[in-house]
């Protein structure tokens, strides 16, 4: 990678945008591709009960968070007993020797990593890489960004930021020929140099969808069948779970699954679901010696019994990133960390801490179009205004500069300006029903908490800004 | 950590915390069934995916499986694995009707063989028709790869395995645990839109998927 994670997270916000808006082409590749998939995701759920849908969706999560302990101890209980050797780490720090001592152990060369955003997490693959193995990302927009050397920019399509003439010149630069811009072509290439890694490595890395305490199983969830290749052709698999992503049984997974699959993409369900139940059985024909299940706190547990439990929710859909104007805007990167959109600015200051990612919860304008699309109901711009107001609280020197970090001095500054100008021609219909302005970004919301606003003409935004 | 100091953390943090229920009833999803009979909607939801199916009487299902060979371009080299022998006789009556290459590999080569093989040719556990998804068991005659590595799938389902909707999947998939390392339902063909939303088969699974539908 080419920043160190932390300076990553470090650098302000504003800055990383400030660079992402001088991408201009930017906005136009992760609008259209976001629309998309929010119109899907509308489409499908058209025709059902949705809010009575959110609401199970949202009880079976607040069900099990509320019982870890209990499901967590279940599925250890049961994945032992079928051979998976189950770690528990506090920190990545943990989570991370143990994948390398495991691979030391293997005398493991090459690793092959199916999407992980747990695994981005802990930064595991520059670990592995500094011992001197070959780490290769084999989902086809995680390999682009990671030939790239960049971090992923969007939970469910990482590479939704790079053009097709930029993945292009990119594949051809790193194996040294020339390939046409053509998707069909450039996929069928992949496949190609990706099955060979597959076929060779010692270890799979995955992430996992969900846990299923009842039997100790993992479910994983892939379009392309990199997650299916990597637990199955390696003789090691070794999964890396964040520790809420447990479910009861197998019987929750008939409607978490779909919620995650539809809220994502608009589909029913994705090409593979694999349910990893252990180790191949003695007269299997093939699959893995080996399974271990790195289950990883990593800052969790001390969100769990604050008002903040329900982050712990979160099924990684994406949803919210599509329809957020700011991600529209800056894309994943402007976040500066692994979970980039309302996600990520509400989960990853209470990970990482609001001294290094404190300003995260500004990156929102608290339209509420997130917590209106999460199919588990986390009410996530609350949590982004609550976390302002803590990170105010905890962090004095710096309140008054927050305070002006937000929407008061947003247009003061470069990025802000541009930002603002942006959301004000595209961002402006999210905040419009009806022809009014019922609910607009602070501090325009004082104004919108009490009555409606007419819609702005496009050049008098900023001036009506500033005339407040 | 030891498990029990980690799990001790939780419960600690979590005290307090509770009285959430599961759901006592849960709305039709999108992966529900509908009222259409499973044999009607499974190759409708298929097509959306990639995938194509069709209904075979067992009298012609030779004929189908030569048919299907012969739609595509593709070589005829083709890996069988053993959960078809059910059809042994129509499997390998249509197979040499489409001069198809006919590969039963031993337990130790099927990788390799698997690896170069056009088609793959299985069965499955369960078709489920709200999707058209397949239900793929690995098991000591169906391994893993005969449905991973070729570039077409072809599967062999009688119409008795369809099911109406991903809920009738799970108390089988409980059933399994301890019987299948890595059950797997696949729906159509492997495929990815990590290219500017251009949506592209065939990335790492199987590009093509048939399935026939035996009455
Ligand atoms: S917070 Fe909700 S909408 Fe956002 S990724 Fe998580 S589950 Fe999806």
């Amino acid at each position: 990678m080419a920043m160190t994670p932390d300076a990553a997270v470090r650098k302000r916000f504003e800055d990383r945008a400030d660079v992402q808006l001088r991408k201009r082409h930017l906005p136009l590749i992760i609008g259209r591709a976001t629309d998309t998939r929010e119109a899907r995701r509308r489409d499908i759920f058209a025709e059902l009960d949705l809010p009575g849908l959110r609401n199970a969706a949202e009880a079976v999560r607040a069900h099990t968070v509320a019982n870890l302990h209990t499901y967590l101890d279940r599925f250890a209980e049961r994945a032992e007993a079928r051979g998976t050797k189950v770690f528990f780490a506090a920190t990545a720090e943990e989570a991370v020797s143990y994948v390398r001592t495991l691979a030391a152990k293997r005398g493991a060369r090459l690793i092959a990593k199916a999407k992980s955003m747990a695994s981005e997490e802990i930064h595991l693959s520059p670990a592995l890489e500094a011992d001197g193995i070959e780490v290769v990302e084999t989902d086809l927009g995680e390999y682009i960004v990671q030939l790239a050397k960049e971090p992923p920019s969007h939970i469910i399509a990482p590479a939704v930021h790079k053009s097709r003439t930029e993945i292009a010149r990119l594949l051809a630069a790193h194996h040294g020929r020339s390939l046409p811009d053509d998707p069909e072509v450039l996929t069928a290439f992949a496949r190609e140099v990706l099955r060979r890694t597959f076929l060779e490595a010692d270890i799979g890395i995955s992430g996992v969808n969900f846990g299923v305490a009842e039997t100790g199983s993992l479910a994983l969830v892939t379009n392309e069948g990199n997650g299916r290749m990597v637990t199955s052709l390696p003789p090691v698999h070794v999964a890396i779970m964040g520790m809420e992503r447990i479910v009861p049984s197998f019987e929750e997974l008939s409607l978490l699954l779909p919620m995650l699959v539809a809220s994502a993409t608009g589909r029913p369900v994705s090409t593979y679901f694999s349910f990893i139940n252990g180790p191949r059985l003695p007269d299997e024909v093939d699959g893995p010696e080996e399974v271990h299940v790195v289950v990883l706190d990593n800052g969790r547990s001390k969100i769990l019994g604050t008002e903040y439990q329900s982050i712990l929710h979160c099924i990684r859909c994406g949803a919210c990133q599509n329809v957020c104007p700011v991600y529209r805007q800056v894309g994943g990167h402007g976040y500066g960390a692994v979970y980039g959109g309302p996600i990520g600015a509400v989960l990853t200051p209470l990970l990482v801490g609001f001294e290094k990612a404190g300003d995260l919860p500004h990156a929102s304008s608290l339209c509420g179009a997130c917590t209106e699309v999460c199919p588990v109901k986390i009410p996530l711009h609350e949590q982004l205004l609550a976390l302002r107001r803590d990170v105010a609280r905890e962090q004095k020197p710096v309140v008054e500069g927050l305070a002006f970090r937000a929407w008061s001095t947003a247009w003061r500054r470069p990025w802000g300006y541009r930002l603002l100008a942006r959301l004000a021609r595209a961002g402006q219909g999210m905040f419009v029903r009806g022809g009014r302005i019922r609910k607009a970004p602070p501090p325009l919301s004082r104004w919108t908490n009490r009555r409606d606003l007419p819609p702005v003409a496009r050049r008098t935004f900023r001036e009506r800004w500033k005339d407040r | 950590m030891e498990r029990a100091a980690f799990l001790e953390r939780v419960r600690e943090r979590l005290s307090g915390v509770g009285g959430f229920d599961l759901p006592s009833v849960v709305p039709l999803t999108p992966a529900s069934g509908n009222g259409l009979p499973p044999v009607e909607r499974f190759p409708i939801e298929l097509a959306k995916s990639g995938g194509l199916a069709r209904v075979v009487p067992r009298a012609r299902l030779a004929e189908a499986v030569a048919e299907v060979l012969g739609e595509l371009p593709s070589g005829r080299r083709v890996v069988v694995a053993a959960d078809v022998e059910p059809y042994r006789a129509e499997v390998d009556a249509g197979l040499e009707a489409a001069a198809a290459e006919v590969v039963r590999p031993p337990r130790e080569e099927w990788r390799a063989e698997a690896a170069t093989a056009d088609w793959g040719l299985t069965s499955a556990r369960l078709g489920v028709a709200s999707t058209g998804s397949l239900l793929i068991v690995p098991g000591p005659e169906t391994p893993r790869v005969a449905s991973l590595l070729p570039p077409a799938h072809l599967v062999i389902l009688p119409v008795e395995h369809l099911v109406p909707g991903l809920e009738q999947v799970m108390p089988v998939l409980t059933s399994l645990a301890d019987a299948s390392s890595a059950p797997v339902l696949i729906t159509g063909a492997s495929r990815t839109s990590d290219i500017e939303m251009t949506t592209v088969m065939g990335v790492h699974g199987p590009k093509v998927l048939r399935v026939l539908l035996v009455e």
